[in-house]
């Protein structure tokens, strides 16, 4: 799944472990992450879309293609 | 005292009691040896257990100790702790590690099972290495998959 991590993080000035300890996960996870090589858990998404304040879909790009993989 | 540290100066206390623990039993083995030299039963098994405990406490102590004194190293200890993909690739890696380990046992009780009739008996040497790789191979295989999904993931 794509995602918009690293662009808005970016955009934040953060670091990925400066990103990472705000929603208590590693940096591994955050890398994984913005590499779309992990899918997080609703629960982390959550965190991830409140923290960046926006919904979940405009954070994590769903593609109809995803249910393959 | 936060939760983190809570956690963390928990982990430090159970290492400290492994380390103890290790140190009775390993020094109560070396002890019964010499003790009693000619005993058929051999003390080296508790010896053995007392400093793999022992060495597991020193691992908890080393890991937790410097957590301790500072808030953000708690805080990202115990992140990266319970961080979800690495407890979704353990999970997988014990996954694949039990599924090993029961196809290896099943291979073992059928070769018991059938060794009156065409398979020669299971025993003495060859025995011990087959438990011994029952014993390894799924540890092999839960570190390899470890491994390859700590890259792939």
């Amino acid at each position: 799944m794509n995602n918009r991590l690293e662009e808005l993080r970016t955009q934040k000035g953060w670091t990925q472990q400066e990103l990472a300890d705000q929603v208590a996960v590693s940096r591994q996870t955050i890398i994984s992450l913005e590499n779309g090589r992990y899918n997080p858990s609703i629960l982390l998404a959550f965190r991830l879309a409140r923290l960046f304040e926006m919904p979940i879909e405009d954070l994590f790009l769903y593609n109809e293609e995803d249910l393959n993989g | 005292m936060d939760s983190q540290s809570k956690w963390i100066a928990t982990r430090v206390r159970l290492g400290w009691a492994l380390l103890a623990v290790g140190v009775v039993l390993a020094g109560m083995g070396a002890w019964l040896e010499f003790q009693y030299l000619y005993v058929a039963n051999n003390f080296r098994i508790l010896t053995g257990l007392g400093i793999l405990l022992g060495g597991i406490g020193i691992g908890f102590v080393v890991r937790y100790h410097a957590a301790a004194k500072d808030a953000q190293s708690a805080r990202r200890l115990n992140a990266e702790e319970r961080d979800e993909r690495t407890v979704m690739i353990r999970a997988r890696a014990g996954n694949r590690a039990y599924w090993v380990s029961a196809a290896l046992i099943y291979i073992g009780l059928m070769w018991v099972s059938f060794s009156w009739a065409d398979l020669p008996p299971l025993g003495g040497d060859a025995l011990w290495y087959y438990l011994a790789a029952c014993v390894l191979i799924p540890f092999g295989v839960y570190i390899a998959s470890i491994l390859i999904d700590e890259r792939n993931l």
